[in-house]
C-alpha cells in the first residue's frame, strides 16, 4: 500500500458575498494516495473547483485542514502543479518558453531544462510548434502546452480543473488518451475534476462523485485497471466492466440534477 | 458590514486626502491667499460668484458655445463620415488629409482664426467644431466599415435594396462607434472650449479662470477648474453614458460603456 | 508599388494646396487673413535657414520628451500599484476620470500664479495631461490580465517579483503603450496651448507671437510644422511599438 499524499479532513468552505457568507461546499474528507489518479465528478457549482483551489493553496479553507505529505497546505507550491480549464499559458511566451517556465523559476540549469522541454514536446505531440505563440495554436494544442508545462516542472501532485472542457470533442478523445498514458508512465499523483462521467471513469483509478451545492462526496468507486495500464477508448468502450461502472456513476450523478 | 461601508465610500477617498493635505498645509504654512487660498475661501468665492450672477452667465455662454460647436461638428462629421464610410475610394483619398488636419485640430488654429473671426462666439465655435468634426468623422467611417458584410448580405438576400440595407443594417451596426465618437467628441470639445476661452473670449468659464490669474485670485481659478471638471463629469455620466447604455448596450453590442 | 502609394498620399495635399491657392487668388483675400502657398514656403525657408525654426522645434520636442519620460516613470508604477490592488483601483478610478474632465490647460492660470511664465509651468501642465492616460491604461491593462495566469505561476513556485516581471509587465505592456501614445497626443496639444500663453519659446509661442505682428505666413509655417512633427513622432516612433506589442501577443484582448 502506498503512502497517503493528500489528506483533506473536515474541509468546509464559505464565500463572502454582499448578503453574507455563502456555503460553497459541505464537509469533505478525502485521502489521495501516492501515484493514484483520482477523478472527481459532480454537477456544476457543486464546489469541486473550490476544493481543488484549496488543495492548490490558492484559497484558505474556512474549516478543516489540508495536508500534503503530512505538511499543512498554506500557499501554492512547486510540489502541487495545476492545469486550468483555459487561459493559463502566457500569450507572450512561445510554446518552448511556456513549457520551460516552471524550470526557469526553479533555476534549473539550461542544458537540463532544454532536455526536459524537448522530451515533453515530443511526448505531447508539439514537435514543429516549439517557436509558435499560443494565439497561433488551436485550443487543443494550447492545452497540450499547459499540460506539458505542469509536467515539466515535475511536481509530486498534479491538480487538473476540467482541462479539456473547452476543447472540441474529437481532440478531447486524443488528449484524454495521451493524458492516460502520461499518468501511467510517470506515476504522478493526479487529482482531476470534471463534469463528464466518461472522462472520470476513463482516467481515474478511483472516481469520486459529489452532490450538488453545497457539495459533499457521496460515493467512491474503484476502477480496476487490468494489464498494461494503458487506456484507449477502443478497449474502454468494448469493456463491459467499464460500462457497468460508467452506468453506476451516471446514476449517482443524475440523482443530483436540479 | 464595515467592510462594505468602506468599499462604498472608497471613491471619495482621494478627494478627502487632497482636501486634508490642503487643509494641513494651509494651517501650517499659512501661504498668501493669492497663491494658495484656504478651503473656506474657495467655497466663499464660489458662493459669491453664484450669487453675483457672473457664474451663471459664464456657464451659460460656455454651454452655448459648446452646444453650437458640438452640434455643427457632429452634424458635419456624421454626414462626411457617412459619405466616406459608404464609398471606400473617398475614404482612402481623404485619409491623409484627415490624419494631418486632425493633428492640428483645435487650439492650433487659434492664432490664424482670430484674424478671421475676431474674439468671441464664432471663434470658440470654430475651434470646437474643428476638434469634434475629426473625432466624429473617424469614428463614423470606422463604424460603417466594420459592419460585418455577412449582415448586409443577409438583408440583400431577403430582397432589401441599398437604402433598406443602410437603414436596417449599416446604421445600427455603426451606431456604437458613432456614439462613442460623439461621446469623446464632446469631451474633447469641452477641453478645446476652455482653451479657446482663455484667450479668445470675453466671457465663459475659461475666461473666468483666466481673469483669476490676472487678478491673482487663486481661489477663483481653483473653484473654476473644479467646476469645469464637475460639468464635464455630469455631461458624460448623465447625458451621454445613458444614451449609449439605452441603445448600444441593450443590443449586446458592447459589454460596458467605454470612453476615457 | 510602394512608391506609387507614396504618391497617392501626396495627391490630396496637392489638391488642398491648389484649392487654397485658388481661393486666395480668386476671392482676392487680403494677406492679413491668408497668404499664398509660395509666401508660406518663403517664410519656411527664412525660418529654417536662420535656425529660428530649429530653436522653436527643439524647445517643443524636448518639452514633450521630458514630460513623456517623467510621466512614464511615475505613471507606470502608479498604474501597477493601483491595478494590482482592488481597493486602490476603486478609490482612484472615479478620481482619475474627474481629473480628465479638467483639461491641463484649465490649471494653466494656477500654474502661472505658482511658478510664473516659465518652462516649469508648461512642463507641469503637459505632465498633468500626459500622466492620467498612462496611469489609467496601465491600471486597465493590469486588471485585464486573467487571474489564471497569476495562479498558474504561483503554483509553479513564482515569487511576487517574478509574477510582476513575467506576467504583470508583459501583460500590461500593450495597454501601457496605448496609454503613452494617447497621452503624447493630448500632451502635444496641451504643450502648444501652454506655450501660446507662457511665451517662453516653442512652436505655440512661434505661432502666437507671429499673431501679434500679423505674420500670417509664420503662423501657417508653424501650424504645418506642428502637424507634421506630431505625425512623424506618432507614426514613426510610437505606432510601430504599439503594433509590435499588439501583433506579437495576438489576441490577448480585443
Amino acid at each position: 500500500m502506498s503512502a497517503d499524499k493528500i489528506v483533506v479532513s473536515g474541509f468546509r468552505h464559505f464565500f463572502q458575498s454582499d448578503s453574507g457568507p455563502v456555503q460553497a461546499t459541505g464537509q469533505i474528507d478525502l485521502t489521495i494516495r501516492e501515484g493514484e489518479v483520482v477523478t472527481l465528478v459532480g454537477p456544476s457549482g457543486c464546489g469541486k473547483t473550490t476544493l481543488l483551489k484549496a488543495i492548490a493553496g490558492f484559497i484558505a479553507p474556512t474549516e478543516g485542514e489540508i495536508r500534503c505529505d503530512g505538511r499543512l497546505v498554506r500557499a501554492p507550491g512547486r510540489d502541487r502543479g495545476v492545469v486550468f480549464q483555459e487561459l493559463a499559458i502566457l500569450p507572450w511566451r512561445t510554446v518552448r518558453r511556456n513549457i520551460a517556465h516552471g524550470l526557469e523559476i526553479a533555476r534549473v540549469a539550461k542544458a537540463e531544462r532544454d532536455k526536459t522541454v524537448e522530451r515533453l514536446i515530443g511526448l505531447m505531440g508539439l514537435v514543429g510548434f516549439e517557436d509558435r505563440y499560443p494565439h497561433e495554436l488551436s485550443g487543443g494544442m494550447r492545452q497540450r502546452v499547459a499540460v506539458a508545462r505542469t509536467w515539466a516542472a515535475d511536481p509530486d501532485v498534479i491538480l487538473m480543473d476540467e482541462p479539456f472542457a473547452a476543447v472540441d470533442a474529437m481532440t478531447r478523445l486524443t488528449l484524454q488518451e495521451e493524458l492516460g498514458r502520461l499518468c501511467a508512465t510517470t506515476r504522478k499523483t493526479v487529482f482531476f475534476i470534471t463534469h463528464s462521467v466518461e472522462e472520470a471513469v476513463f482516467l481515474g483509478d478511483r472516481v469520486l462523485v459529489m452532490t450538488r451545492r453545497p457539495g459533499t462526496i457521496k460515493a467512491t468507486l474503484d476502477v480496476p485497471r487490468h494489464g498494461k495500464g494503458g487506456r484507449d477508448w477502443d478497449s474502454f468502450t468494448g469493456d463491459p466492466e467499464m460500462r457497468a461502472i460508467s452506468e453506476q456513476v451516471m446514476h449517482l450523478v443524475h440523482a443530483e440534477r436540479v | 458590514m464595515i467592510g462594505r461601508l468602506v468599499w462604498r465610500l472608497l471613491p471619495a477617498a482621494p478627494a478627502l486626502v487632497v482636501l486634508a493635505a490642503w487643509f494641513v498645509y494651509w494651517t501650517i504654512v499659512q501661504p498668501p491667499p493669492s497663491v494658495i487660498p484656504s478651503i473656506p475661501d474657495v467655497v466663499r468665492t464660489g458662493i459669491e460668484l453664484a450669487i453675483g450672477g457672473r457664474l451663471l452667465g459664464d456657464i451659460v455662454s460656455s454651454m452655448g458655445r459648446l452646444l453650437g460647436g458640438v452640434a455643427v461638428g457632429v452634424a458635419t462629421g456624421l454626414i462626411a463620415g457617412f459619405i466616406a464610410g459608404l464609398c471606400r475610394p473617398i475614404a482612402t483619398f481623404l485619409n491623409p488629409l484627415v490624419v494631418f488636419f486632425n493633428a492640428i485640430s483645435g487650439i492650433v488654429w487659434l492664432p490664424l482664426v482670430i484674424g478671421w473671426l475676431g474674439i468671441g462666439h464664432a471663434l470658440a465655435t470654430f475651434l470646437i467644431w474643428n476638434t469634434v468634426f475629426f473625432i466624429v468623422f473617424q469614428n463614423t467611417v470606422l463604424g460603417i466599415q466594420l459592419v460585418p458584410e455577412v449582415l448586409e448580405h443577409g438583408v440583400r438576400a431577403l430582397g432589401g435594396g441599398r437604402w433598406e440595407t443602410i437603414r436596417s443594417v449599416t446604421l445600427p451596426g455603426a451606431l456604437p462607434y458613432i456614439l462613442s465618437g460623439v461621446r469623446s467628441g464632446l469631451g474633447f470639445g469641452w477641453r478645446a472650449l476652455i482653451a479657446a476661452e482663455l484667450v479668445g473670449a470675453t466671457t465663459g468659464l475659461g475666461q473666468l479662470i483666466f481673469s483669476g490669474s490676472e487678478y491673482h485670485r487663486a481661489d477663483i481659478i481653483i473653484f473654476g477648474a473644479l467646476l469645469i471638471g464637475a460639468i464635464a463629469m455630469v455631461m458624460d455620466r448623465w447625458l451621454l453614458a445613458p444614451i449609449e447604455r439605452r441603445t448600444v448596450v441593450r443590443w449586446g453590442l458592447v459589454a460596458t460603456s467605454r470612453g476615457r | 508599388m510602394g512608391r506609387f502609394r507614396d504618391l497617392r498620399v501626396l495627391l490630396p495635399f496637392g489638391l488642398t494646396i491648389a484649392i487654397w491657392w485658388g481661393l486666395k487668388a480668386g476671392l482676392d483675400i487680403s494677406d492679413k487673413l491668408l497668404v499664398s502657398p509660395p509666401r508660406v514656403w518663403d517664410a519656411f525657408v527664412v525660418l529654417a535657414t536662420r535656425g529660428i525654426l530649429a530653436e522653436y522645434v527643439s524647445t517643443s520636442l524636448s518639452m514633450i520628451g521630458i514630460a513623456t519620460l517623467i510621466s512614464f516613470g511615475f505613471g507606470v508604477p502608479l498604474g501597477f500599484a493601483v491595478g494590482t490592488n482592488r481597493y486602490a483601483a476603486r478609490a482612484l478610478e472615479g478620481f482619475l476620470r474627474y481629473l480628465q474632465g479638467i483639461s491641463g490647460i484649465a490649471w494653466l492660470p494656477l500654474a502661472i500664479l505658482w511658478s510664473g511664465f516659465t518652462h516649469t509651468t508648461t512642463l507641469a501642465i503637459v505632465i498633468y495631461t500626459l500622466i492620467v492616460p498612462i496611469v489609467f491604461n496601465t491600471m486597465t491593462g493590469v486588471r485585464a490580465i486573467p487571474e489564471n495566469y497569476i495562479l498558474a505561476l504561483r503554483s509553479l513556485g513564482a515569487s511576487r517579483l517574478r509574477i510582476v516581471t513575467d506576467v504583470y509587465f508583459p501583460g500590461a505592456l500593450p495597454s501601457i503603450v496605448v496609454g503613452t501614445r494617447l497621452g503624447m497626443g493630448y500632451g502635444w496639444r496641451a504643450l502648444i496651448a501652454s506655450e501660446m500663453l507662457v511665451r517662453q519659446g516653442g512652436l505655440g509661442d512661434l505661432i502666437f507671437g507671429a499673431r501679434t505682428f500679423g505674420q500670417i505666413d509664420r503662423i501657417m509655417v508653424g501650424m504645418i510644422v506642428i502637424g507634421t512633427l506630431y505625425i512623424v513622432v506618432d507614426r514613426l516612433l510610437v505606432q510601430p511599438v504599439e503594433t509590435m506589442t499588439l501583433a506579437r501577443w495576438g489576441v490577448l484582448r480585443k
